[in-house]
């Protein structure tokens, strides 16, 4: 080991920037100590250099590892075996990584463990703003490598950093080609990743309260783009998710043997599909991108025909994706907006509609039977009920007084504020009072229209809980008693309708929405977004499927010796990249233009026998030639003049001169060569 | 191919573009040989090594002709000549110098040694003991001596040509260390007279007459101008590169006990650029190195199964073989 070797001073400023840079996106996932102690770690290494500080002893590396070492096993504990947890633990000991960083061989691992981190944190985010952010701390750390190798006296910041440059600009066509057509391999194991594991969008409960938490983020929820059609209007985006059929007086619940337990319950659900519908078979079809949920559904415009794999559709016609959702994913759905479902109800399907509890809210079970005895049909007391709603002075806020135990009759009639929940259960409640099957259904209401790529954007804000009643004759019935509340709300958006309320988008202050009021900063955000959406959908959901198709849009039908032979191309095409870069770094070839014309005067020489020998001077060389054949000897003497003018008087000649000077280098060549034909001749 | 250039080596070297310095060296040449005949190519050598500034190492037979050398080249440059005859008794003192009590002025009076002369010739000077050798590489080295706490400093230019009997002939020498050889910038072999040149001497009447018949054609001036303008000659890229190539190669290899030091390195360039300037040209070409080398670095390199640091010549010429001008 060379205890002597000192880390060049430029290559260990690159290289704290490189660890400090891929550090930071980190440093929002993980444990504030990790980066607190992180920051620790890059300063102490600044100060070995400056001679402050001295390297770890034993005893503190000892330390070190035991301290990991617990934090790793708390780290399990307490978030479990999972990304967060590694991740921790990687950067951990990627930092501590840094304090003893001796010798070329640990900058070398610290380099790689730096590529290493940088796709961790490509597991937490592949937004557009990531990528472009890892690319440039990629080059930066290719800067790194750089300044490594460089002599330790050169501190040339730019050039070191337009070389690095260079080198990523020259990786990156062979990168897209690699990303378009390198096999998708499946993982053999695979973390399981929590990404936005805070917000899960709509779940399959439903208490007072849970979609107004959703009216306060920003977040996204999903993406629209509609093929071909126009979007339907603001008021018919309801975005179904699940049905919600079960009551407790204060929960609905989504009743789980709802959904397909089994394969033969499969088959069955097949065979009754087209029998349980009515279309008038003009369906519009459009591609959702959804943020990931950690849960299993997904939403589309009722009633959805899956059109992707891997989505299946429950009794309920809820949309299930097989497996939680925990990266973006990508589906096509064909809806039909004009439908009639379930013109005969099935009587456990009825009874499970009906379900409510037996105590209770009895103020409310009163004013139903009355309002349902003052109408001739169900449909005429449904709409009642929406009247009741509209005349009196309910509220449409995020934020609506408590309620007590006997929720429905302390809304209906005395506090009268509510989000949508409140107007959905209660509605739901007062239908079931009187025996009509109903149910909730939660999802998101409204979008946003982008223009920039003519798609649309849903927000968690845009959560949502309507009803479902079924009527005799017509089956289930979409009712939404929060339009009769806050009409705009349906109409417009969330946004017109929560404008003036404080609790809307408390979680994101500066959140995009709320500087939307400014046009040009709302036209930003839509452009931005544009961007993310356009990233999202070619670059990552290319997957097995999408690389499947632009194959086929390229060669045709795929059959396996196509594959086999395009990989055997590819993979050609590589091998001769590295070969030529091999080739062109063989020393020889390098030679400046001077050098390579004087090579060439040899060459041509040694077609009668006299090559210039290894060692020799050209002046040695001339007079060897001249002794050996005299008719040589005057252009010999001129080529020899001018090379050794060229190649060993370093006088500044501009570029004009040197042009000049290589042509009549050249002009030379040619007059030896016509010297040497006939001599060539002579030999032959 | 080097045997052939071995032999070219009696012939006046690459071209000569005639300039002042190419004329003086010429002229000098000339006188030189006068004394030694037919020696052209070690006289130029020898030339180059004092116009370089550095000191020279003859060594050959006795009866070669090496103190005649040494003499014409006083004589020829104008230099103040003094011979210092090397024995085993010889102590430091009797060269540089010592300091007597006058009766008369009751004063210690400093009689200055023979080492206090523009041209030094230490003849046999492996024949002493390391402390009197070693005396005179200090002063060589320093270009001063210190004598009784003063420090006097020597003539300038000051040289210093030191011949020995070849290590392996003598019985009873004290052969230079590696450490003293390397202050000697440049090694020579005289050899054996050719015909033409021995016919010649066998002619002449004595020796005294031919050193006599030698006469001054440069002055002190001249030799520091060309010490001077030896600086400024310019060394373009691609020969460092060559230089650095040869360098690299004793270094790298196996046959090289050792490799060349930095100062023979510098050595080599400080000769090539010299001898660039002597051939009339202010740049130097792989052929100055080439020259050159062979004096320069002989006596620096050793094989790995060298004993008594004789196979110097052969690797020089292995080494010229093995690396090529253009890379």
């Amino acid at each position: 080991m060379d205890i002597s070797y000192q880390i060049p001073r430029a290559a260990l400023g690159w290289m704290l920037i490189s660890v400090l840079l891929v550090i930071i996106p980190l440093s929002v996932r993980m444990p504030v100590w990790v980066s607190v102690i992180a920051i620790v770690c890059i300063v102490w290494r600044a100060l070995i250099f400056t001679g402050n500080l001295n390297f770890p002893g034993r005893l503190m590396r000892i330390a070190v590892v035991v301290f990991t070492l617990i934090i790793s096993v708390s780290q399990i504990r307490n978030l479990g075996v999972g990304l967060d947890s590694a991740a921790s633990l990687l950067a951990l000991g990627f930092v501590f990584k840094l304090i003893e960083m001796r010798q070329k061989r640990d900058i070398y691992v610290v380099i790689s463990l730096c590529f290493v981190m940088l796709m961790v944190a490509f597991l937490y985010s592949q937004s557009v703003l990531m990528t472009l952010y890892i690319a440039a701390v990629v080059t930066i750390i290719t800067g790194a490598m750089i300044a490594l190798n460089r002599s330790p006296l050169i501190v040339d910041t730019t050039g070191t950093l337009a070389m690095a440059g260079k080198i990523f600009l020259q990786a990156v066509p062979l990168t897209v080609v690699l990303f378009m057509v390198f096999p998708r391999i499946a993982p053999l194991w695979a973390v399981p990743i929590q990404s936005n594991s805070g917000t899960t969008g709509v779940t399959d409960e439903m208490s007072p309260g849970d979609i107004s938490q959703l009216g306060r983020s920003g977040d996204l929820a999903f993406r629209v783009q509609f093929e071909n059609t126009l979007p339907p209007l603001h008021r018919d985006l309801y975005w179904r998710g699940l049905v919600l059929d079960a009551f407790d007086g204060e929960t609905w619940r989504r009743t789980r043997s709802s959904s397909l337990s089994s394969a033969s319950a499969l088959t069955n659900f097949r065979w009754n599909w087209e029998e349980r519908i009515r279309t008038d078979g003009s369906g519009i079809y459009y591609n959702v991108i959804l943020e990931p949920t950690q849960q299993p559904w997904i939403y589309g415009l009722h009633l959805a025909q899956p059109q992707s794999r891997n989505v299946f559709q429950s009794r309920n016609f809820e949309l299930f994706n097989d497996g939680l959702i925990t990266q973006r994913l990508s589906y096509d759905l064909l809806s039909f907006a004009n439908n009639q479902t379930d013109l005969i109800l099935r009587d456990n399907v009825r009874s499970r509609n009906l379900g409510l509890p037996t105590t209770g809210n009895i103020q409310s079970r009163e004013f139903a039977r009355q309002l349902r005895a003052s109408v001739d049909s169900d449909r005429d007391y449904a709409f009642a009920v929406l009247a009741h709603f509209q005349r009196n002075q309910f509220f449409y806020t995020l934020n609506p007084a408590l309620l007590g135990e006997n929720r429905i009759d302390d809304f209906l009639f005395s506090t009268l504020e509510g989000f949508c929940e409140h107007y959905a259960s209660t509605f739901a409640f007062l239908m079931r009072t009187v025996g009509i099957p109903s149910r909730v259904i939660v999802g998101y209401q409204g979008a946003e229209y982008n223009r920039f790529e003519n798609y649309m954007m849903v927000y968690q804000y845009n959560a949502h809980a309507w009803n479902e009643v079924w009527l005799e004759g017509e089956g289930w019935v979409r009712f939404d008693p929060t339009a009769a509340v806050s009409p705009e709300r349906i109409e417009i958006g969330v946004e017109a309708a929560l404008r003036d309320d404080p609790a809307f988008l408390e979680k994101s202050l500066f959140s995009a929405m709320r500087l939307g009021r400014f046009s040009w900063l709302n036209t930003m955000r839509l452009r931005l977004d544009a961007i993310e959406y356009e990233w999202n959908r070619r670059v990552v959901s290319y997957d097995e499927e999408a690389q499947f198709e632009l194959f086929e849009r390229l060669f045709g039908e795929i059959t396996e010796q196509k594959v086999l032979l395009l990989l055997l191309g590819l993979a050609g095409i590589v091998i001769l990249g590295v070969a030529l870069t091999v080739i062109r770094i063989e020393p020889g070839s390098r030679h400046d233009p001077v050098t390579k014309l004087y090579l060439r005067v040899s060459r041509e020489l040694e077609k009668i026998g006299l090559a210039r020998l290894r060692g020799e001077g050209p002046l040695n060389y001339r007079d060897r030639v001249a002794a050996a054949k005299p008719e040589l000897a005057g252009v010999m003497g001129e080529l020899t003049a001018l090379y050794v003018e060229l190649n060993y008087r370093s006088k500044r000649r501009t570029e004009a001169q040197m042009k000049q000077q290589l042509k009549a280098f050249r002009r030379l060549l040619g007059r030896l060569r016509l010297n040497l034909s006939p001599l060539a001749r002579l030999q032959q | 191919m080097f045997s052939l250039n071995l032999n070219k080596q009696a012939e006046i070297p690459a071209d000569i573009v005639e300039s002042d310095f190419s004329l003086q060296v010429g002229a000098a040449v000339t006188e030189v040989s006068k004394a030694l005949l037919g020696k052209e190519h070690q006289i130029r050598l020898a030339l180059c090594c004092l116009f370089a500034g550095g000191h020279l190492l003859i060594e050959d037979l006795p009866g070669m002709g090496k103190t005649t050398l040494s003499y014409a080249l006083a004589k020829a440059l104008g230099l103040g000549y003094n011979r210092i005859q090397f024995t085993s008794d010889l102590l430091p003192a009797d060269i540089l110098g010592i300091s007597i009590f006058d009766q008369n002025t009751h004063e210690f009076l400093f009689h200055p040694g023979p080492i206090f002369s523009q041209l030094v010739l230490a003849d046999e000077i492996n024949r002493t003991t390391p402390k009197t050798q070693s005396a005179l590489l200090e002063a060589m080295e320093e270009r001063q001596v210190t004598i009784e706490g003063e420090t006097r400093v020597l003539p300038e230019p000051f040289f210093v040509i030191a011949t020995q009997n070849p290590v392996t002939l003598a019985a009873g020498t004290y052969p230079l260390p590696e450490s003293q050889l390397d202050r000697f910038l440049m090694r020579l072999h005289l050899g054996y007279p050719d015909q033409r040149a021995e016919r010649e001497l066998l002619e002449m009447n004595t020796e005294r007459d031919k050193i006599a018949s030698v006469k001054q054609c440069l002055s002190t001036a001249d030799v520091l101008n060309f010490r001077k303008h030896s600086a400024r000659v310019n060394a373009s890229d691609s020969l460092l590169d060559y230089v650095q190539r040869l360098i690299a190669y004793t270094r790298g290899t196996d046959e090289f006990h050792f490799g060349l030091s930095p100062r023979g390195s510098l050595a080599v360039m400080r000769a090539a650029k010299t001898w660039a300037l002597m051939c009339g040209r202010n740049h130097v070409i792989p052929e100055d190195v080439q020259t050159i080398l062979p004096a320069v670095a002989e006596h620096r390199l050793r094989a790995n199964s060298d004993e008594d640091g004789h196979t110097g010549a052969s690797l020089v010429q292995r080494l010229l073989n093995a690396v090529d001008i253009i890379e």
